[in-house]
């Protein structure tokens, strides 16, 4: 791979861990306590809080007494509900987060090529982001893939010739399209909004010596765009990684209904909400169990998806 | 940039084909709340709505036994604290996280990444049992500052700075300003756009929050307007009508929130990037 | 950027195990002591008033005038200050995790009585005393669904029930009778099915969490042994069961979506379907819209050793352990709904179609006096079944996830049913100790 045209400017982090001054010590602490006192209260605490309810029977009551040690998370690893909700939320994050990331980025392309009504275009894929999924869900399951005669799917169907089809019944796997066209509906306006300040932070005047010398669009991108768009690139995906495994709303939104939630497309979370707090259902420690099982899992793709970026890039 | 007509041609074909997707369901939330339910079911699907002079919209946002109104007033406050409250302190710590490299700054940092990797409901229910013996059930507090520690900001703000060109804060220290004055006078004026970015992520997240405002607002004056809504969602005695003219109620405060701050975001978006 | 990702993904890692180490060694999970801020409710011994203050929660009701009925009897309480939360969505969720806090409420309704499992953790007080003779008042299989180890935990409010809506104006037209087997309803729904109206819904989720049980006990199969010790479904019958409802949830006949689910009559009411099964709290509404041309029916027998069934269960009062008041919070609800009987029978009458939990105010009960209301209690008499105490929310979980495997993925019955009754027979075991 070519190195990167410009270099970062490196040498200011150097620089200031060396030289850090004491009144630059207590203007660091002056700036960030605020933050990491609020993170202690509401984030740490409770996260042991869970941890150590993770290690009780604690069935409805947050002060349980009887110690099991890790049998919570020995029953949950011979769940085969719960071992099938990680393999397919596995499968999940694998397909999603590719697939994300090239919708946000490519409407950041596109819209670059844009120049009349570009704002007009940005607004229009940045405003699903204002939706709550709780609506979008309702639009989704009651309007377009409404299994009923007058779901907007089914009578595209229909005037097609074609059968209707039960969407979100379960009987096939359809639901997924109408899943994955929701969360990207929702989610990809974020990230192209990043992507796009990303890319405006690249110097124009590269493409245009790019172009002088030939270099076609194709060209332009992989040795210039993509490149210099790397800090973004990850960020991004990390955050798409995270999110994918903690995929919740549309999940839940979509699918319960007033007789629970169905046992297909169950992701991890929802499986464990069911547990920790669905119908008369109130088992904390299990609940726990499970979701620090998987935010080890998110931790060690956090560390493969971290090894595959890092392969070929400079360093 | 000079581009090749056909490749500019294609990109607003395209770009065309997707906004009609994008914005469609806007329009299916506008027209399911001005028809009537008897249009909505009917065997046929209607692109027109049948009852757009109807009163439906008007029943909900004043019926005093919805209580909308008041509630739309409590969202608001709620949503305003919380984002600028979120904004401020993520923008400090995310400024420090990257301006000042020490170990502590790189622990500070680990926790802050960590955090987004752990699932809310881990703390979901501690969270609960701590505010509610804090006695803060149904106060703003207990609404409020529970949420405004937000890992996610103070990553991106910290993302922003690590970009942040060190030679405007330097000549800005050569004229004796104090890292205080520099950081509101030079560096959060140099980044309005991920200002805008966070802060309109915030908002919206603060205005669609439904689990924890509806467990805090026991008393019913506390309720936010996400809270009053879901009285129209619930699946016993669906109205479509009904349940759709409270989506578009609650939506479009947060649309014109959205496309007011955008206009910023977009002017803070190619500051930034003009270095 | 400069520091890499890798860096920091390290320290983050190192900063779980930290964590983890550093809560191991300390938080024993225990509530810090209660503070007493002034905005505590519980906290609330106002001097001035001399009169207890009680918290007491309602879900919320799809009929109109449940909520300003139930607040007017709070106000009318001679005995304390009453102030009823009507919790708008998602009731179990928000009652459960109050129920772990300070703020719990006192006085609260929960569906079917409280779980096994709240009994168990001590978070509902015992009512065997405030009952006291009252207890022969109440239908005995209502009262059976609240009380464990013979002690009463819950007082029953009103009894809903869910029934098969059918369309006879339809069935005569097309010559067909009242289904009294699962055979002659599903001929029955592929015969007045046609483009216009479906023949049988029960739900988006094409029946499977409404009908569950009821497939069971339509096929003369029981949760479980009389001992409550072991799971007792998993038997040929029930396999043949799901079989035959299979036939029925594959053909052209069964509707799987509709503009509402299975508790909402109006897919029945707008003409989606000739036969919903659904609750009686929507007789009224139903009535409204087919007059005469409707009738209801109970599920139809499965099986050689099958029996027709409706299910039923009542909303019941708890008081909550950690009231402040638990004396008062026990007084009111014996005020309620074991004395104030004028209340119980408004209830069951003013508002969609309940029956009374006491037998003596049936005669009262105008609602369920005639017609399909009448039909409908006496279908309750005759073929009524309820949720068992020791069918925890867990072992619902597993036989429901069965059952949707088996009819939506045709998945082995045997199968689903052997790993769902090895579920509950551990459940049973569990809550048994």
């Amino acid at each position: 791979m070519t190195p990167g045209p410009v270099a970062r400017p490196e040498g200011a982090t150097h620089r200031s861990g060396a030289t850090l001054a004491r009144s630059n010590r207590r203007w660091f602490w002056l700036f960030v306590t605020p933050f990491l006192a609020g993170l202690l209260v509401f984030v740490y605490a409770p996260l042991l809080w869970s941890l150590c309810l993770s290690f009780f029977d604690a069935r409805n009551t947050v002060t349980p007494n009887r110690f099991v040690g890790l049998g919570n998370y020995t029953y949950l690893l011979a769940d085969r509900l719960f071992v099938d909700s990680m393999v397919t939320f596995i499968a999940f994050a694998v397909f999603i987060v590719p697939l994300t990331f090239a919708c946000s980025l490519g409407l950041a392309l596109l819209l670059q090529r844009i120049t009349v009504l570009r704002a007009f275009f940005r607004s229009a894929f940045f405003l699903p982001t204002a939706v709550s999924y709780v609506i979008a869900a309702m639009v989704w399951r009651m309007t377009f893939f409404n299994g009923a005669r007058f779901g907007l799917a089914n009578t595209l169907l229909t005037s097609l010739g074609l059968e209707p089809i039960n969407w979100l019944g379960g009987e096939n796997s359809w639901y997924w399209l109408a899943l994955v066209s929701l969360r990207l509906w929702l989610q990809v306006g974020f990230y192209m909004i990043l992507f796009i300040a990303g890319l405006n932070q690249i110097d124009p005047q590269l493409y245009e010596a790019a172009s002088l010398d030939g270099a076609g669009a194709w060209r332009r991108f992989w040795s210039i765009t993509f490149p210099l768009l790397r800090p973004t690139s990850v960020a991004v995906s990390m955050l798409l990684l995270f999110n994918a495994f903690q995929a919740f709303d549309e999940f839940y939104n979509m699918l319960n209904t007033v007789g629970g939630y169905p046992p297909y497309a169950r992701p991890p979370l929802v499986y464990l909400y069911l547990i920790s707090f669905g119908g008369g259902l109130q088992d904390l420690g299990i609940g726990s169990a499970g979701t620090m099982i998987l935010t080890l899992v998110i931790l060690v793709f956090s560390f493969l998806q971290n090894r595959l970026l890092s392969i070929g890039a400079d360093r | 940039m000079r581009r090749s007509k056909p490749g500019t041609t294609l990109a607003y074909v395209v770009a065309s084909v997707l906004a009609v997707f994008f914005l469609l369901p806007f329009y299916v939330i506008f027209r399911n709340a001005f028809s009537t339910q008897r249009h909505l079911v009917s065997p046929q699907w209607n692109w027109l709505p049948d009852a757009v002079g109807g009163s439906t919209f008007t029943d909900v946002l004043t019926n005093p036994g919805f209580g909308i109104l008041p509630a739309l007033g409590t969202s608001a406050v709620v949503a305003v604290t919380q984002t600028v409250l979120t904004v401020v302190i993520s923008l400090m710590a995310g400024y420090a996280l990257s301006r000042w490299r020490t170990p502590a700054s790189k622990v500070i940092l680990g926790m802050t990444v960590f955090t987004l990797m752990v699932p809310a409901m881990v703390t979901f229910v501690p969270t609960f049992v701590m505010v509610s013996t804090l006695g803060w059930i149904s106060t703003y507090r207990g609404l409020i500052i529970p949420v405004i520690f937000s890992a996610f900001a103070t990553f991106l703000f910290r993302q922003q700075f690590l970009e942040f060109p060190r030679e405007l804060e330097e000549s800005a220290a050569l004229d004796g300003a104090s890292v205080w004055a520099t950081f509101w006078r030079i560096v959060v004026p140099n980044a309005l756009g991920t200002v805008a970015a966070v802060g309109t992520i915030t908002f919206i997240g603060a205005w669609n929050a439904f689990l924890w405002p509806l467990l805090i607002a026991q008393d019913p004056s506390m309720r936010t307007v996400q809270v009053v809504l879901s009285q129209f969602m619930t699946s016993q005695g669906i109205r479509y009508p009904e349940m759709f003219t409270g989506a578009l109620i609650a939506t479009v405060p947060a649309l014109v929130v959205f496309l007011f701050l955008q206009r910023w975001l977009v002017q803070g978006v190619e500051r930034s990037g003009l270095k | 950027m400069a520091l890499t990702r890798r860096t920091l993904l390290t320290l983050s890692g190192g900063l779980a195990a930290t964590t983890a180490l550093a809560a191991c060694g300390s938080n024993t999970g225990r509530t810090p002591a209660p503070s007493t801020a002034p905005g505590t409710p519980v906290a609330s011994a106002d001097p001035s008033a001399g009169r207890p203050e009680l918290a007491q929660w309602y879900h919320k009701y799809g009929e109109d005038g449940v909520e300003q009925a139930v607040k007017k009897w709070a106000a009318e309480y001679p005995g304390a200050d009453v102030s009823v939360n009507w919790v708008l969505a998602d009731y179990e969720k928000t009652l459960s995790a109050a129920l772990l806090t300070p703020t719990a409420p006192d006085v609260f309704e929960y569906a079917n009585g409280p779980t096994l499992d709240m009994i168990k953790a001590g978070q509902v007080e015992d009512l065997t005393d405030t009952l006291g003779g009252a207890r022969d008042d109440f239908t005995p299989s209502v009262l059976e669904r609240v009380t464990y180890q013979d002690k009463v935990y819950a007082i029953p409010q009103t009894v809903d029930m869910q029934l098969l809506y059918y369309r006879k104006d339809l069935f005569d037209a097309k010559g067909l009778t009242a289904p009294k087997t699962l055979a002659e309803l599903t001929h029955a729904a592929n015969t007045v099915a046609d483009g216009s109206i479906g023949g049988f819904f029960a739900g988006n989720d094409g029946g499977v969490g409404v009908l569950g049980l009821l497939l069971m006990w339509a096929a003369g199969v029981e949760e479980m042994n009389e001992a409550r010790t072991q799971a007792a479904f998993n038997t040929s019958a029930l396999y043949d069961a799901l079989s035959g409802y299979k036939e029925l949830f594959d053909s052209p006949g069964m509707v799987k979506s509709a503009s509402a689910d299975w508790s909402d009559a109006s897919p029945f009411i707008n003409g989606e379907t000739a036969m919903q099964w659904g609750g009686m709290w929507d007789l009224p509404k139903v009535i409204e819209a087919h007059g005469d041309a409707f009738d209801v029916l109970p599920f139809p027998a499965i099986g050689g050793s099958g029996r027709q069934v409706v299910p039923f269960g009542a909303f019941s009062a708890c008081v909550s352990s950690k009231s402040a008041n638990v004396t008062a919070a026990k007084n009111f609800v014996k005020w309620l709904w074991i004395d104030s009987e004028d209340k119980q029978v408004e209830f069951s009458n003013a508002f969609g179609t309940h029956i009374p939990a006491k037998p003596k105010l049936f005669p009262q009960a105008t609602k369920v006096a005639d017609g399909p209301g009448a039909s409908a209690a006496q279908f309750v008499t005759d073929h009524g079944r309820s949720n068992a105490l020791h069918w925890t929310p867990a072992s619902s979980e597993a036989y429901s996830t069965a059952v949707s495997n088996v009819i939506k993925s045709g998945a082995d019955a045997a199968a689903e049913f052997g790993s769902a009754a090895e579920k509950v027979t551990a459940e049973l075991q569990r809550v048994a100790g």
